[in-house]
C-alpha cells in the first residue's frame, strides 16, 4: 500500500457517517487498500503521475472558511435550486431552500435512505475505478436527487463546490447520486471552482446517475479550479430503455486531474451524448477517460473532445468504446481533436474500440496538430492581429461544441473566460513561437 | 447453401502435411547449455555465444508479456524443443541436385518453384527449413551486384563485422520477452547486405516452413541497406497440420542508411488451427526498422494464418526526412487471434508515417489493431496519417483498436481514423442479384476492402494474397 492509500484510509477513520453507510464504506475500504498503487505500467494510468498526491500527503478533511471567497467566485447567473459547497461542506445559509426531489444524504427519511442503501456505489465499478473505491470508503455525506416518474424537475439542479486555501494538505470528498424515474427530466449542473489564491486540496468526486426508461438528463461538468488543486473525479451513469443523456464537460487548471465518465448501455434504443473540452496551460494536467459499454441491441453514441494543449501542460484523453455480443444494431461514434499551442506542450489520446457484434457501425477518430498557417494568414491579410487571429482560431476550435450547449447561461459565463484564457496566451505565444 | 457452408468448413487446410525427414534434434528443455549447444552446433564465435548468454539472463529476469488482447494457454518453455535441422544437412549441399529429393518434393506441394523460379519469377530463394538454411540460390547473379544474401549463421563467418556492429542494434537483447529468447536461442535467418548506391537486381525472397513436431522456430534476419540502396524482400510462410501448438518467436531487424528504401512484404499462412481452435501456431514477432536521413522503410503485410499473431512491424524515424509506411491485412478465422498493429516513432524532422490497417474477423476469432505513433520534440513538421478499419463477418467474432497517440512537437499533424462495420446487406443483395453466390460475393468485397494494401505488395505476392483470403474465408459464410 502507498503512502497516500495508508492516509487515505486513516481519514476515512476520523469520520464521522451514518451506520446505513458501513458496509458501503467497508468495502470501498476493502477495494481501495487492496488495490495496487498505479505507476507508468498500470495502463488506465499510463500517462497520468500520482506524484502530486503522495507529495503533499493530506494530513485532515478540508473544512469550510469563511464566507470571504464570494468575492473572488463568479457564479454562473442562471435560475436554478442552487447547492453551495465549501470545501465539501454543505452551506444552508448560501444554497437554495431544497425541493421535496433533493436531499442530503444526512437529511434522508427512511424512503429515501432506502433508495440511497439500494443505489449508491451500485453503477460505479470499484475495483476499475480506484478514487472511486477511495469515495466508497470516504462516504459519509452527499446529495440524492430523485425525481418521481413522469415528472420533471422545475428547475435545474445547480452544484458549486468552492475550494479555498488551507494551512495545510487537505481532502474533500464529494458524492452526488440522482436517480431518475420513468420519463422524468432534470438538468444538474456540477461546477467545482477554487478561490483565486494558492490551493492545497484533494477533492475526490463522485457522481452515480441512473437514468430510468425514457427519462432524459442534461449534465453538466465544469471544471474550472487553480494551478495547484488536485482534483480525481468520476461520472458513471446507467442508461435504461430509451433514455438520454446528455452530456458537457470542461476542464482548465489543476495540475493532476482526472475525470473518468463511465456510461453503461442497459437498455434498448439508449443514447448518449457526450461533448469535452479540456484547455491545460502552464504545468497543468488534464486526463479525461471514458468508457461506454454497449450492453444491449440499439443503442446509439455520440462522444466527441477537443482539447487546446498549452504552455508546458499535458493532456490525456482515453475514449473506449465497448460493444458486447449482444448489442447488435448499436451506432457509436467518437471524435477527438487536439491542438497543440507550444513546443512543450504533451498530448496522449487513445480512442479504443473493442467489438464483439458484427451487426454495428463503430467509428472513432483522433488529430493532433497546431493551428492552421493559411488560417492564421488569411486573418491576418484581412486586418486582423496575429494574437487576435489565434484567439479566434482557438475560439472557433472548440465553439462548435460551446454553440450546442443548450443552457444560454452556461455559456454566456464560458465565452468571456474562454475568450480571456485565449487572449492571455496567444499574448504569450506571439512572442515565444509565432513571430 | 448449408450443406455447401458445412462441406467448405469441413475443408482441411490445404497446405497441411507432413513430410518425414529425419532430423538432428535437440531434446527439449531450455538452459544455459541449450544455448552453448545451438552457438557451438553452428561453430559461432565466442563474443556470439556471450551475445546469445546476455540474452538468455536477461530472459530469465523477464517476464512474459499479457497486455495483448490473446488468451492462451501459458507456455511452457522447457518443452520445446530448441534445435533442429534436417539431418542430410550434415553434409551442406552445394547445389539444388544434391539436395535432400522429398525436402524438394515438399516444396513443389506447396507451390515453390525452387527448381523453376531462377528465370520464371526471377526472385532468389533462400529456403529455410526448420532452422537451417538450406539452398541458396543466385547468390552468383547477387554477388556480382555486390548484395550478399545469405542464411545468417553463414553471414557470422562470412563478414563478422557487420553482424557484431549490426546484430541488436534495432531490436536490442532485452527488448522484449520474446525478442529476448530469440536473441538466446536463434537458430537461423537471412542477413541481406546491400552496398552503398545499389539497387537490388531482384527481389529477395525467403520462404519458412516449420516441419519438425514440437520444435519452435526462432528466425532472426537482419537486412542493411547502406546509404542510396533499395532492396525489396519478399518472406512467405506455410506449414504443415499438426496438433501442438508450436511457438514462433522470431526477430526481424532493418537498418536503412542515409536515402536507402527497404520494402519487406510478408505473406503469413501458418497453421492457425482446426475449426474447433485446436492447435495452430503461436506466433510472436518483433520487427523493427529503423530509418535514418531521407531513408524509408515499407512494411506490407498479409496475415492470414496462425493461432495467435503478437506482431508490431516498427519503424523509428531517426533521421530526417525519413518515410515509414505499413500497409497491413490481418484475417482471422474459426478461433484465431491476432493482435497486430505498428509503431511509428517520429525522432527526425520532417518525417513521414503512413498506417493502412484492414482487420477482418470471422468465426468467432478476434482481431486487434495496436498502434502507436509518437511525435518525439524533435520531430519537427512531422506527419502521420492512420486508417485502420475493420471488417465483421459473423455475430460471434470480434474487432478492436487499440491506438495509442503521442505528441510532443506541437508543429507536427497526426491523423488518426478508424470504423468497424460488417459487410453490408445491400452489397451483398446487389452481389447476389448479379448472380453470384455469397462466398463470391464476400470474397469479392473482401478483396475490394483490401485493395489498398494488396497495392503495395508486389506482383507474384499480391496474386497469392488475393487466394489466400479466398482460402482462408471458406465457410465463414453462413
Amino acid at each position: 500500500m502507498s503512502d497516500f492509500q495508508n492516509v487515505a484510509l486513516q481519514l476515512a477513520e476520523s469520520q464521522r457517517s451514518p451506520d446505513w453507510l458501513q458496509s458501503l464504506r467497508e468495502r470501498g475500504a476493502l477495494s481501495w487498500s487492496s488495490a495496487k498503487w498505479p505507476t507508468r505500467k498500470t495502463e488506465l494510468w499510463k500517462n497520468t503521475p500520482l506524484q502530486p498526491l503522495a507529495h503533499d500527503l493530506p494530513s485532515r478533511w478540508a473544512a469550510p472558511t469563511a464566507v470571504e471567497w464570494q468575492r473572488d467566485i463568479e457564479q454562473i447567473d442562471i435560475d436554478a435550486t442552487q447547492l453551495v459547497f465549501v470545501n465539501g461542506q454543505f452551506m444552508v445559509e448560501l444554497s437554495s431552500e431544497l425541493p421535496v426531489e433533493i436531499v442530503r444524504f444526512a437529511d434522508a427519511d427512511a424512503a429515501q435512505r432506502e433508495v440511497i442503501e439500494q443505489k449508491l456505489g451500485t453503477v460505479v465499478d470499484a475495483e476499475r475505478h480506484l478514487f472511486a473505491a477511495l469515495s466508497n470508503a470516504w462516504a459519509a455525506d452527499g446529495i440524492l436527487i430523485q425525481v418521481p416518474r413522469n415528472q420533471a424537475l422545475n428547475k435545474p439542479v445547480y452544484l458549486l463546490n468552492v475550494s479555498t486555501p488551507e494551512a495545510e494538505p487537505a481532502v474533500s470528498n464529494q458524492r452526488v447520486l440522482m436517480v431518475l424515474g420513468e420519463g422524468s427530466q432534470a438538468e444538474l449542473i456540477e461546477h467545482y471552482v477554487s478561490a483565486d489564491s494558492k490551493q492545497n486540496g484533494f477533492v475526490n468526486s463522485l457522481t452515480e446517475v441512473i437514468v430510468g426508461e425514457n427519462a432524459q438528463v442534461q449534465h453538466y461538468r465544469i471544471n474550472l479550479e487553480q494551478e495547484d488543486l488536485l482534483h480525481m473525479g468520476g461520472v458513471h451513469v446507467n442508461l435504461h430503455r430509451n433514455a438520454r443523456f446528455h452530456g458537457f464537460t470542461l476542464a482548465q487548471g489543476s495540475r493532476l486531474k482526472r475525470i473518468d465518465y463511465q456510461v453503461n448501455h442497459r437498455g434498448e434504443g439508449a443514447h448518449l451524448e457526450l461533448h469535452g473540452v479540456y484547455l491545460p496551460r502552464n504545468r497543468q494536467l488534464i486526463d479525461y477517460h471514458t468508457n461506454v459499454e454497449h450492453c444491449v441491441p440499439h443503442c446509439t453514441t455520440n462522444e466527441v473532445f477537443r482539447g487546446i494543449i498549452g504552455d508546458s501542460a499535458k493532456a490525456v484523453f482515453n475514449g473506449r468504446i465497448h460493444i458486447h455480443p449482444q448489442a447488435q444494431k448499436t451506432l457509436a461514434e467518437l471524435s477527438n481533436k487536439n491542438l497543440l499551442t507550444s513546443p512543450t506542450a504533451e498530448i496522449y489520446t487513445k480512442p479504443e474500440l473493442e467489438i464483439y457484434a458484427d451487426d454495428v457501425r463503430c467509428a472513432h477518430g483522433a488529430t493532433i496538430s497546431q493551428l492552421n498557417e493559411t488560417s492564421l494568414f488569411y486573418l491576418q491579410s484581412r486586418g486582423i492581429e496575429r494574437a487576435e487571429a489565434i484567439s479566434m482560431l482557438s475560439f472557433g476550435f472548440i465553439n462548435e461544441l460551446l454553440t450546442q450547449v443548450p443552457e444560454q447561461a452556461i455559456q454566456d459565463y464560458l465565452r468571456p473566460r474562454l475568450t480571456t484564457l485565449f487572449g492571455q496566451g496567444s499574448e504569450l505565444l506571439g512572442q515565444l513561437d509565432y513571430e | 447453401m448449408s450443406q455447401q457452408v458445412e462441406n467448405l468448413i469441413k475443408k482441411d487446410y490445404a497446405a497441411g502435411f507432413h513430410s518425414a525427414i529425419e532430423s538432428d534434434t535437440l531434446p527439449p528443455g531450455l538452459n544455459e547449455d541449450t544455448v552453448r549447444f545451438i552457438s557451438a552446433k553452428k561453430g559461432e564465435p565466442e563474443w556470439l555465444l556471450e551475445w546469445r548468454l546476455k540474452a538468455f539472463r536477461a530472459w530469465q529476469e523477464m517476464e512474459e508479456p499479457t497486455w495483448a488482447h490473446v488468451h492462451y494457454p501459458e507456455i511452457d518453455f522447457q518443452s520445446i524443443s530448441y534445435f533442429s535441422s534436417p539431418k542430410s544437412m550434415a553434409d551442406k549441399p552445394k547445389s539444388l541436385s544434391e539436395v535432400d529429393p522429398e525436402l524438394i518434393a515438399t516444396y513443389e506441394k506447396l507451390g515453390i518453384p525452387l527448381h523453376e523460379q531462377e528465370m520464371l519469377a526471377g526472385v532468389a530463394v533462400d529456403a529455410v527449413f526448420d532452422s537451417v538454411s538450406v539452398v541458396t540460390t543466385f547468390r552468383a547473379k547477387l554477388e556480382e551486384a555486390g548484395v550478399i544474401f545469405c542464411p545468417i549463421s553463414e553471414a557470422v563467418h562470412r563478414c563478422p563485422e557487420l553482424i557484431q556492429k549490426y546484430l541488436g542494434s534495432v531490436v536490442p537483447q532485452k527488448d522484449n520477452y520474446y525478442a529476448a529468447l530469440n536473441s538466446a536461442v536463434f537458430s537461423d535467418g537471412s542477413f541481406v547486405y546491400i552496398p552503398k548506391g545499389v539497387r537490388c537486381p531482384m527481389e529477395l525472397s525467403t520462404y519458412f516452413r516449420i516441419n519438425e513436431m514440437n520444435t519452435g522456430q526462432f528466425e532472426r534476419t537482419l537486412i542493411i541497406a547502406d546509404e542510396g540502396s533499395h532492396v525489396s524482400y519478399l518472406e512467405g510462410c506455410t506449414a504443415p497440420m499438426r496438433d501442438e501448438n508450436q511457438l514462433h518467436a522470431a526477430v526481424v531487424e532493418l537498418v536503412a542508411m542515409d536515402g536507402a528504401t527497404i520494402k519487406y512484404s510478408t505473406v503469413q499462412n501458418w497453421y492457425p488451427g482446426d475449426a474447433e481452435g485446436k492447435g495452430g501456431i503461436y506466433n510472436f514477432v518483433t520487427k523493427r526498422g529503423l530509418c535514418h536521413a531521407n531513408a524509408k522503410i515499407s512494411w506490407t503485410q498479409v496475415e492470414t494464418g496462425s493461432a495467435i499473431t503478437w506482431k508490431y512491424p516498427s519503424c523509428i524515424l531517426k533521421g530526417d526526412n525519413s518515410v515509414g509506411e505499413f500497409y497491413s491485412v490481418a484475417l482471422t478465422n474459426n478461433f484465431q487471434q491476432a493482435d497486430t498493429g505498428t509503431k511509428m516513432i517520429h525522432l527526425g524532422k520532417n518525417t513521414r508515417s503512413t498506417i493502412i490497417a484492414k482487420g477482418i474477423s470471422a468465426g468467432r476469432s478476434n482481431s486487434a489493431y495496436r498502434g502507436l505513433v509518437r511525435m518525439n520534440p524533435g520531430a519537427e513538421g512531422a506527419r502521420n496519417f492512420t486508417q485502420c478499419d475493420s471488417l465483421l463477418i459473423g455475430d460471434r467474432c470480434g474487432a478492436h483498436t487499440f491506438p495509442y497517440i503521442e505528441s510532443k512537437n506541437p508543429s507536427a499533424v497526426v491523423e488518426h481514423e478508424a470504423t468497424t462495420s460488417k459487410v453490408s446487406d445491400d452489397q451483398m443483395f446487389l452481389c447476389q442479384q448479379r448472380g453470384l453466390d455469397a462466398e463470391k460475393a464476400i470474397s469479392m468485397i473482401v478483396n475490394g476492402f483490401c485493395r489498398e494494401v494488396f497495392k503495395e505488395l508486389p506482383m507474384e505476392f499480391a496474386v497469392e494474397a488475393g487466394k489466400l483470403l479466398e482460402v482462408s474465408l471458406e465457410g465463414s459464410v453462413g
